[in-house]
């Protein structure tokens, strides 16, 4: 039984030792963390958000970020922080520029060529 | 014609899946690429005092991003030591990057030291403003120090004759 509870302690201990990054931050702040850290993609781990990743890059990346929400600065500021280190691919939601102007237009391009063929063919 | 068209958009859309899915995505192009090295400041690694970006710019050299955990690092010393010597030599800087400063020391003991200048980044802030993910990784800068290649991985001779030396004779001329 002892042991049980202190398996169940460490859990909790191990939880708490893991969000250092998040030290001295406000709820407002955390919350605004919380949000960013589930966007970034950890590039070492492709699939993984940097949140989620236990990479040594992403717990850097979680720190900087914390960081820089400490200094004030907008989500606006840290996103562009990373997009001119890493690139478009960080953000798990591109940006919209020259270069994912396709990306992004391409669903309503589709949708409209398969409205405009369901007219023609009901048409005829 | 006009029947077929949903077939001609699945074919264009089984094109463009089938393709992606033969290619690599693990190297991201760096949007540094055209850009100045960033600014740093870090401690050396095997003398005392600080190096700079403004201490390294000059030449067309080699930006070196490597750590005695990496084992991509092992895999390209040789060839780093190669690109150190002879009439033909780059100077080659590297950042030693989240690394033990002992177990580096002693890495170059053993296996040689192909660096002109060795920045300790311990914390990793420099390599995120060099958009580093993955070491070792390797950046090509010109005598103004702006960055005109990156590549990530090992080095090979194949990926120095083929990317490398064609943009270094650019340069030079």
């Amino acid at each position: 039984m002892k042991r049980k509870i202190l398996t169940f302690l460490s859990v909790f201990v191990i939880a708490i030792g893991s969000s250092t990054a998040m030290d001295g931050l406000t709820p407002e702040q955390e919350a605004l963390y919380q949000s960013i850290v589930h966007e970034v993609r950890c590039l070492v781990c492709q699939n993984q958000s940097i949140a989620e990743s236990n990479a040594e890059l992403a717990k850097d990346l979680r720190i900087e970020i914390a960081n820089q929400i400490k200094d004030g600065k907008t989500e606006q500021d840290i996103k562009n922080f990373l997009l001119n280190r890493y690139g478009d691919f960080v953000l798990y939601e591109p940006s919209f520029n020259k270069k994912t102007v396709f990306l992004w237009l391409s669903p309503l391009l589709l949708l409209l060529l398969i409205f405009g063929w369901y007219r023609k063919i009901s048409l005829n | 014609m006009i029947k077929k068209l949903p077939v001609l958009i699945f074919l264009v859309f089984f094109a463009f899946l089938a393709k992606s899915l033969f290619q690599d995505q693990t190297e991201i192009p760096s949007p540094l690429i055209g850009k100045p090295i960033p600014t740093f400041s870090l401690p050396r690694l095997n003398a005392e005092g600080l190096v700079s970006d403004i201490d390294i710019v000059g030449k067309i050299s080699l930006i070196n991003v490597w750590a005695t955990w990496c084992v991509g690092c092992l895999e390209e010393h040789q060839l780093l030591i190669k690109l150190s010597q002879g009439s033909m030599a780059i100077p080659i800087i590297g950042i030693n990057w989240k690394d033990q400063t002992d177990s580096a020391i002693r890495w170059l003991e053993e296996r040689g030291n192909p660096y002109t200048e060795i920045a300790v980044d311990y914390e990793g802030k420099t390599a995120i403003d060099f958009g580093v993910y993955g070491a070792p990784e390797t950046f090509l800068i010109d005598d103004d120090g702006i960055i005109h290649y990156k590549h990530i991985g090992a080095l090979t001779v194949d990926v120095w004759a083929q990317e490398f030396l064609p943009i270094i004779n650019e340069l030079k001329q």
